[in-house]
């Protein structure tokens, strides 16, 4: 047959945020292919040396859409460094509070998003309704569903309301008590088994190749290789969860991986509530007003573990007021670009988009 | 794992009769949700608190805020007749705008839904009526963790009281670099101050010369509207301060302790090539000023970087008028005030000292060897008590009295006679520096104090400067507020004071708020005292100019009648400022100096052609 | 920091010449060479256990005229992030691929040559567009490329006509 040249995206139901990738096709088969980033027409780097460290805050969220809130972390968490400014006891548990609700959104998310490219639009439907609800926590709580602008150099912006706390409990209850139904529904149900189960391998040796993290990285090589346990940040070394692994990386594994760490999210979240301490929330990093903060001079590196991996910023400052340069480090770069090119092609049309799905590809961190 | 059955996703089906989490179609616009507590919706403004600061445009980060000026708001001190105007085609609604807020009329409401399919209606200023007119809660407002000013003023460093009541020392420090960097962070360039200050000095740009460690920029600055810039950094009034648009809702930038620090932190060679930078032409003609006051320094100063000759008559041996003596040297040390003449000296003013004008030399002899002339006399003599007693001779004048004291200090007299037991009358700023003087007199010749003051006025009426107040009650002047002075009473036997009688005042201000204080007869009470000391207030004195040039121009209350640029009416070859135009005040000299300058170099050119 | 970490530098700076060190933050180290090193430097971390390569990004030293390479390295078994970097020349910024060492090095090269024209000779497809397509200026992470001037010349504001100086109705 002859192979044609095939797009999948920028805007396909499949598609998480705006890429394309073109593939080569032989009848369903891929022969090659290879991601075409940048519809988002963005230049966060450049803008974020043109704003002043404070109104960064405006900016770095829209980055990930499905969670923002880790690029706050990594922004303030250099800012801290650079400023060498310690964050309030309470600030971090809220911190924590805030990454693990992300993360559980994102998670949610994804697993439900499984269900675009497989045509089961029950799961998608839950899982987004689910995340809605998360999104009213957020709303509540940072004044905003998606981009949340809340967490800042030295703390975070606000204190939490007040009775949140039960919200967000009755909340995860809730979860808790259906999550074995999307079990039943994605992870025991054959038709999606047939697509999942021993489809889209990610070997041990390709992860040390790319440099994929996150799930990817646990689901192949076994190893607790999770930056929450590895280097921790906040306060997850006073909570207690478990890093769910396997050996055998399969779209199955990953999809499994995710379910589970959705009940560790919600054990974080549940001990963060209940060990949360009282005081400020947020320290000064600079002298003066926003207007004129400057951050002292170094380049330096931050990185927490996104729902997708590792997700960092390098930050250079000249002791001005806006950053000198700001790198981003997006998790999906590297299974995003090289590994579509490299471990795509041999796959199933129809399998393009799950492929994305589950080796946690988020094309807007990639196009920054 | 659960065992894995071909029903297993049916379960799902259980779901099918719950209320669903989504919102009809129907529902958003017709019957909206509420947003949350928090929500970062459509901004709302308080006309009456806001200020027209432009903070809110400034932090933007999506420039998405453009200030307005409007016409019917009005253009009053200490804010600007414009409000913000907001684009939501770029308003990304993190709300940094609220959150560094001067005043704090700035927030955002609940209210989310708009549609327009017009651009322009996009554009919106936002008044305390939300977008669509409708009324809606509020959603984010600023708190005390989300502000992004800093509110609290840099501690300055002052002496204690107990060392500083027996010694003439400089009481306040100045500011350290990381100090002045800090305070100078602090300032959010919006130029209120700037309309406010009498010599509309550039105040936002050398804060910002500070903030950037450029201090000869600084020093430019200030030298363009101010010759006299370190007394200024120490006594001038600061009405820039009560403006400042950090005052709102914490404290004012600390704007004179900025100046001192530009001044007191800038080596002489690089603040003379600054100085002798600021000559902009080579005019022709020689005008004579009279009195070396703020005012008169100032005209000189600006008059020479025109190009003319000047020539600066005072009466005292020293020039600086209440420079020199009457600020105690606590606040003024004579190095400052030699600092800023030396370098208006070293533009070629001739300044002639111990020489009185209408008795050493004439005003009508300096109008014929001049083109020009500037009287700015001051007010030199303490306003007159007429109540029984007064004439005797311990009752001292404070204006006299803080002459001989600087004196004293200096070393070129001796100490004033000062008695153990001491009233002064008054609570003006004059009040407290002899209040002040006479604890450190009474410290050094006794060992020991007693200075007690009476007042008309009660505690929140006090006109002196807050700072004033505590320092001096901190050094032990002890306070009778709200008591009129009715008679000095004198020892028959020995002829000496032995008391002053007053009367409780019961109103100060009529009801149209003029001076007209009225005394409860009844309520009488009586400090003993071995001298009484008259601050209250002073007075101009005009004697110099001859009889006939009196009558030609306006004199009204003891001051002189004159246009925008210091022509004196009637007679346009004199000028006049300072004192005796707009009353006491350094800055308001200053700027009456400015503008005579302006004023002369127009009248001598206009007269040359 | 840990003893072996310590060690790790000195060994280091024993082997190689090392223009700097720095602890920027817990857990971090980073490591000024010269452009020589850069690869044995690499080389040798990977084989002591910096099995990842996080990121490979560069600063534009406008002012030195230098390009700096930061390689972002990170050690799962300890937790010890390395930053490996270089200046290279800002005229003539040319430097070799590391995807021999690194094979994920190989979008990071090419999404560097686009922003900042940086030439990895042995890497061929880094000379290939990559996020910008149609690109008609210089590489637009370098600090002389201005993009509000970029952007005004390109896309020219909307103007509006909406007079906010007098209340509604007034003339």
């Amino acid at each position: 047959m002859k192979e044609i040249k095939l797009f999948l995206g920028p805007q396909h139901p499949g598609m998480h945020g705006n890429a394309s990738i073109h593939m080569y096709v032989d009848g369903d088969i891929i022969n090659r292919a290879y991601l075409l980033p940048g519809m988002l027409h963005r230049g966060f780097e450049k803008s974020m040396e043109r704003r002043t460290w404070m109104n960064n805050i405006a900016l770095i969220p829209r980055i990930c859409v499905p969670e923002p809130d880790t690029n706050e972390m990594v922004f303030a968490m250099n800012i801290e460094a650079l400023a060498n400014v310690e964050v309030p006891e309470r600030a971090h548990w809220i911190r924590m509070l805030i990454l693990e609700l992300a993360r559980l959104s994102a998670h949610l998310m994804a697993f439900g998003g499984c269900g675009g490219p497989t045509g089961l639009y029950t799961a998608m439907y839950w899982a987004q309704a689910d995340r809605d609800l998360i999104l009213t926590l957020f709303e509540e709580i940072t004044g905003q569903r998606i981009y949340h602008m809340y967490i800042v150099g030295g703390g975070v912006r606000k204190d939490l309301p007040k009775g949140i706390e039960k919200k967000i409990l009755d909340f995860v209850d809730d979860l808790e008590r259906r999550l074995p139904d999307y079990e039943d529904l994605i992870l025991n149900n054959p038709s999606i088994l047939a697509r999942i189960k021993d489809n889209i391998m990610l070997p041990a040796e390709v992860v040390w190749e790319l440099g994929v993290t996150g799930i990817g990285m646990r689901s192949a090589t076994g190893l607790e290789y999770d930056l929450r346990k590895v280097t921790p940040y906040a306060r997850y070394d006073k909570v207690e969860f478990d890093v769910p692994t396997a050996t055998y990386s399969d779209a199955y594994a990953r999809l499994n991986i995710k379910y589970l760490e959705m009940y560790q999210i919600i054990r974080i979240i549940r001990q963060v509530l209940d060990m949360m301490p009282g005081g400020k929330v947020r320290a000064k990093v600079a002298e003066g007003s926003a207007l004129r903060w400057r951050i002292p001079k170094g380049q330096v590196y931050s990185a927490v573990e996104a729902s997708r991996g590792e997700y960092g910023y390098y930050t250079v400052s000249t002791g001005e007021t806006m950053p000198y340069r700001v790198a981003v480090r997006g998790a999906s770069f590297p299974q995003g670009l090289l590994g579509i090119e490299k471990y795509l092609p041999g796959h199933r049309i129809d399998d393009a988009p799950l492929w994305f799905d589950t080796m946690g590809v988020c094309s807007p961190e990639i196009d920054r | 794992m659960n065992k894995k059955s071909i029903l297993a996703p049916f379960k799902g089906w259980k779901y099918l009769f719950k209320k669903p989490v989504a919102i009809p179609m129907d529902d958003i616009f017709k019957n909206p949700r509420e947003s949350q507590d928090n929500y970062r919706g459509f901004h709302i403004n308080d006309w009456e608190t806001c200020i027209g600061c432009g903070t809110c445009a400034e932090i933007c980060p999506t420039n998405a805020i453009t200030m307005v000026e409007r016409s019917d708001v009005e253009d009053v001190e200490g804010s600007k007749p414009e409000r913000p105007v907001i684009d939501y085609g770029r308003c990304c609604f993190c709300g940094l705008c609220v959150d560094i807020c001067t005043s704090g009329s700035l927030n955002l409401t609940k209210e989310y839904l708009y549609n327009s399919s017009e651009p322009e209606d996009y554009l919106h200023m936002p008044t305390s009526e939300g977008i669509t007119g409708k009324e809606y809660k509020l959603g984010y407002i600023q708190d005390e963790t989300s502000d992004l000013l800093d509110l609290e003023r840099k501690h300055m460093e002052h002496v204690g009281a107990e060392k500083r009541k027996s010694s003439f020392i400089e009481i306040v420090r100045g500011f350290s670099k990381e100090q002045a960097l800090a305070e100078s962070a602090r300032c959010v360039d919006c130029g209120i101050c700037t309309k406010t200050c009498p010599a509309n000095m550039n105040i936002p740009e050398y804060i910002k010369s500070v903030w950037e460690g450029n201090l000869e920029e600084g020093l430019d600055y200030l030298y363009k509207t101010n010759p006299l810039p370190s007394v200024c950094g120490r006594i001038c009034t600061h009405e820039c301060e009560s403006v400042c648009a950090l005052s709102h809702r914490g404290d004012a930038i600390a704007i004179r302790w900025l100046k001192r620090y530009i001044v007191d932190n800038m080596p002489d060679d690089k603040y003379e090539e600054i100085v002798l930078s600021q000559v902009s032409k080579k005019g022709e003609g020689k005008v004579a000023i009279v009195g070396a006051g703020s005012s008169g320094l100032s005209a000189a100063y600006y008059l020479a970087t025109l190009g003319y000759e000047v020539d600066v008559y005072e009466r005292k041996p020293m020039a600086g008028g209440p420079m020199r003596y009457g600020a105690p040297k606590y606040r003024l040390p004579d190095a400052v005030t030699d600092h800023d003449i030396s370098f208006i000296e070293k533009l070629g003013v001739k300044i002639h000292t111990n020489t009185d004008v209408g008795k050493d030399i004439t005003l009508d002899e300096l109008k014929k060897t001049h083109n020009a002339v500037f009287v700015s006399t001051g007010y030199p003599d303490t306003r007159a008590l007429k109540i029984p007693g007064v004439d005797h001779k311990d009752v001292k004048m404070a204006m006299s009295f803080l002459a001989a004291a600087t004196e004293y200090e200096r070393g070129v007299a001796a100490m004033p006679d000062i008695k153990e037991d001491v009233v002064v009358v008054g609570s003006g700023d004059v009040a407290f520096d002899v209040a002040r003087t006479l604890i450190r007199f009474q410290n050094e010749k006794y060992g020991k104090m007693n200075v007690q003051m009476l007042a008309l006025e009660t505690a929140q009426q006090v006109p002196a400067t807050p700072e004033e107040v505590t320092e001096g009650v901190e050094e032990g002047i002890h306070m009778n507020l709200g008591f009129g002075p009715q008679t000095i009473q004198i020892d028959k036997e020995s002829g000496d004071i032995k008391g002053i009688e007053a009367c409780e005042c019961i109103r100060l201000f009529d009801d149209n708020n003029r001076f007209d204080p009225q005394m409860d007869f009844d309520a009488k009470m009586c400090l003993e005292t071995q001298q009484v000391y008259l601050a209250i207030g002073q007075v101009s004195d005009l004697s110099y100019i001859p009889k006939e040039l009196q009558d030609k121009i306006t004199i009204e209350r003891g001051k002189i009648k004159v246009d925008a640029e210091g022509q004196v009416d009637g007679a346009s070859w004199l000028f006049a400022g300072g004192d005796i135009v707009h009353g006491m005040d350094i800055i308001n000299g200053v700027a009456d100096g400015h503008r005579a300058a302006v004023g002369i170099d127009k009248y001598i050119s206009k007269n040359k052609k | 920091m840990n003893n072996n970490i310590e060690t790790f530098v000195e060994d280091i700076k024993s082997k190689y010449e090392t223009l700097g060190v720095d602890i920027p933050k817990n857990n971090q180290v980073s490591l000024d060479f010269t452009a020589r090193d850069i690869h044995s430097v690499l080389a040798y971390a990977k084989s002591h256990g910096w099995a990842q390569l996080s990121m490979l990004t560069c600063v534009d030293w406008i002012e030195e005229n230098k390009l700096q390479l930061v390689y972002l390295l990170f050690n799962w078994e300890n937790g010890v992030r390395l930053q490996v970097r270089t200046k290279l020349d800002r005229d003539k910024p040319v430097f070799s691929t590391i995807t021999s060492i690194y094979p994920g090095a190989k979008y990071y090269e090419r999404d560097v040559h686009e922003f900042f024209g940086v030439e990895f000779e042995g890497n061929p497809e880094s000379y290939k567009p990559l996020f910008l397509e149609n690109w008609d200026d210089m590489p637009p992470l370098l600090k002389d490329f201005d993009p509000q001037a970029y952007s005004d010349e390109k896309y020219p504001a909307r103007e509006y006509e909406k007079d906010f100086t007098k209340k509604a109705g007034e003339k």
